[in-house]
């Protein structure tokens, strides 16, 4: 019997135990890929180099958590909103649904070159959008001080609908006995929302929010594409960094330890967000 | 009358008969005949000229060539990773020795070539190595060695409307100062025929990307990458007024959201006639001359890079070559590749054929060698590369990694911060790389 199960444990061997291992291994070694002298070990220096001495580093580790949370609070309301929005009964509502769930079938290179285009400072739409409205014109993706906020725009854009997606369903298994006695209660709808909805959907929106979270954590092609990080460094997050680093540098050792460390914040939030799921919080 | 003619014709004809057979005699392009050559190639003009005429290579030799063709990412990534294995089997690889030399040269991977250079017996009598234009020549020789053959060169210039210049009288620009002046002159200036206007100046402003040109005014200006015991220096006085310069001509004169402009996004900037001048490598010519998607066909001037306050050129010599690597089996079949590919007639085939820019100087003297270049192209490349300087690139083993560091002082130029400790910054960051990277 257990000979079935071979392959699959082979597939998991060679394509997960062994990277995240080597990975582990070469983290806490000095190597670069051009080298002919095999890895040094250096024990936690590169963890030290990157914590101390690194300031690209830590600029890094600022920039993922602002796009995480801007970009994951952006998407929470905003899919939240919608997804009431479309849970109330009216013509259509099939159609406005696959609609509205559009976006987050498109290929986000795609979608990254589109926005390039419509935050291009003299031809894209967006100077013109804003300037209707008397703001503007902005360089966008250009400037330092507003690139993070334009990209986590983009990733709103392609990924609140999963989140809409997701507290639809839980809205669709939400008990109707309490709203009938709060109605009788004499509750507002405000008060309904804050007082049953919400708590309620707490749940669902717990495990939209840490999909949503663990993504941005780790996005890459949006930014990659648009900006690779620039201008200057403005944008460079963790897994973009760390990109440049591994495959650019070819500075293996390090790379590999700047990926734990980013594996580590995705578990470490992936935690905080199940303890706040079991409302044990 | 007409049969003497004739008569001296065949004479002629038997002459050269005669002869042809004694000058092959002089070198014997079939001591290597029955090798077989792994060659591998970047995805390329050079490449896509020299494919056709490969078969030629294998009749004259008779030594089998397998051509290798990747997109330029994945091809450095190929190379680098089969001579880290160090089980390689490549025999000839294109190679920019300012990109990758050093650190290729460090790790023992690069077969100097002096020797075979010299000797009769390898290479032929009229292969003529003086030819090729000077620094292109000084781009192959890493740590005094020769390490490639130049197949294609290119400049920093100084690209401009010529239309434009002549509508504002305005000077073509021949010093930085005249630069700066042009810029703000032309900024803001009506430069389409349909009225619109356009930016006085364009250039890269992405970090890393953005390096390699400003090289051009940072050596304009009188300074350099790095000093003679290989300290950084490109932080001295000269170097900051390098960098405050780009970053204002940038800035004051040229298009916003310079900050992430590669050369595809410059150079479509001033295809679309949105700039008056275009500081980045000339052999973008093709992309300013393409009646498909150009608006400024015919109306650009290539000049050489404007000079430095003291009379120092800019212009840096960019060069592709071909270069063998140490763990090459058929060395003597490689060079015979490598000097076959940069022997006059194929240099001017590719050149006559597809305007491949070519580093040999009697091709260009050739009228059928620069049919396809525009004159002035012509004119400024032949004399930049013997002026100029190779160092586009920080002359470091990680390459990348420094042109990321000055990137960034680049970036906080354009964006008007303050030049002198963003680049005091790069040059600490620089020292540190090297001095992790380059240990013995």
């Amino acid at each position: 019997m257990p000979v079935f199960t071979l392959p699959a444990v082979a597939v998991v061997a060679v394509l997960m135990v062994f990277p995240v291992a080597f990975t582990l291994y070469m983290s806490v070694h000095s190597w670069y890929a051009s080298s002919l002298t095999s890895p040094e070990f250096v024990g936690l220096a590169n963890f030290r180099r990157a914590f101390v001495d690194d300031e690209r580093f830590r600029n890094a580790l600022w920039l993922t958590i602002y796009f995480t949370v801007l970009a994951t609070a952006l998407q929470l309301v905003l899919g939240v909103a919608v997804a009431l929005l479309l849970n109330r009964p009216f013509r259509g509502k099939g159609v406005m649904r696959a609609i509205f769930l559009l976006p987050m079938v498109a290929t986000p290179v795609a979608i990254a070159l589109v926005w390039m285009m419509m935050y291009n400072p003299t031809l894209g739409v967006m100077n013109y959008l804003v300037g209707l409205v008397g703001l503007g014109p902005y360089n966008w993706v250009s400037n330092a001080a507003i690139v993070i906020p334009a990209l986590a725009v983009v990733d709103t854009w392609e990924w609140t609908p999963l989140i809409t997606l997701i507290t639809l369903a839980g809205l669709a298994t939400l008990p109707v006995e309490p709203y009938e006695s709060a109605q009788i209660d004499g509750a507002s709808t405000p008060q309904m929302f804050r007082h049953i909805t919400l708590p309620l959907l707490r749940p669902t929106i717990v495990v939209a929010v840490l999909f949503r979270a663990i993504d941005c954590l780790k996005t890459f092609d949006i930014i990659y594409v648009m900006t690779q990080g620039g201008p200057g460094f403005a944008s460079e997050t963790l897994n973009v960094y760390t990109f440049q680093v591994g495959l650019f540098y070819f500075h293996i050792g390090y790379a590999s330890s700047l990926l734990v460390i980013l594996f580590a914040l995705v578990l470490g939030v992936s935690l905080l967000l199940i303890k706040v799921r079991r409302g044990s919080w | 009358m007409r049969i003497i003619r004739n008569l001296s014709l065949l004479s002629l004809a038997a002459g050269l008969a005669l002869v042809a057979p004694a000058l092959a005699q002089q070198f014997d392009w079939q001591q290597a005949k029955g090798t077989q050559l792994r060659v591998l190639m970047n995805k390329h003009p050079w490449q896509g000229a020299i494919e056709p005429h490969l078969k030629a290579f294998e009749a004259l030799t008779g030594i089998k060539l397998v051509a290798e063709v990747y997109p330029e990412d994945q091809f450095r990534a190929k190379v680098l990773v089969e001579l880290t294995s160090g089980s390689s089997s490549i025999d000839v690889f294109m190679s920019m020795p300012a990109q990758e030399g050093l650190k290729y040269m460090r790790a023992g991977w690069l077969q100097p070539l002096d020797e075979m250079l010299k000797s009769p017996a390898l290479t032929a009598p009229d292969y003529n190595w003086t030819d090729f234009l000077e620094k292109t020549r000084e781009a192959m020789v890493i740590e005094g060695k020769l390490v490639g053959v130049p197949i294609q060169v290119e400049n920093t210039s100084l690209m401009y409307r010529k239309d434009v210049f002549q509508k504002y009288n305005v000077k073509v620009p021949t010093t930085l100062d005249e630069l700066e002046a042009a810029a703000k002159a032309l900024n803001g200036k009506v430069m389409t025929d349909d009225g619109q206007t356009g930016y006085g100046i364009v250039a890269r402003g992405k970090r890393a990307a953005a390096t390699s040109q400003f090289a051009a005014y940072l050596h304009a200006d009188g300074s350099t990458w790095l000093g003679p015991n290989r300290e950084p220096v490109f932080n001295n006085e000269d170097g900051i007024r390098a960098l405050e310069l780009y970053g204002r001509l940038l800035r004051l004169y040229g298009p916003p959201g310079s900050e992430n402009n590669h050369w595809y996004e410059a150079s479509s900037i001033f295809s679309q006639g949105k700039a008056a001048m275009y500081t980045d490598a000339n052999s973008l010519f093709p992309v300013i001359e393409d009646a498909q998607k150009s608006k400024v066909v015919g109306k650009v001037g290539y000049a050489l890079f404007p000079k430095g306050p003291k009379g120092q050129y800019g212009s840096t010599v960019a060069a592709w070559g071909l270069a063998m690597p140490k763990s090459s089996k058929n060395q003597k079949a490689a060079w015979l590749f490598m000097q076959w590919a940069t022997a006059k007639d194929q240099v001017m085939a590719v050149q006559s054929e597809k305007g491949v820019l070519g580093a040999r100087e009697s091709v260009w003297r050739d009228p059928k060698g620069s049919a396809k270049v525009p004159p002035d192209l012509k004119e400024s490349l032949t004399v930049g590369s013997k002026v100029g300087t190779p160092l586009w690139n920080p002359p470091v083993v990680a390459v990348a990694e420094c042109r990321d560091a000055i990137g960034a002082a680049i970036v906080t130029s354009i964006q008007g911060g303050d030049v002198k400790a963003a680049a005091n910054k790069a040059a600490t960051d620089v020292k540190r790389i090297m001095a992790e990277t380059e240990k013995k």
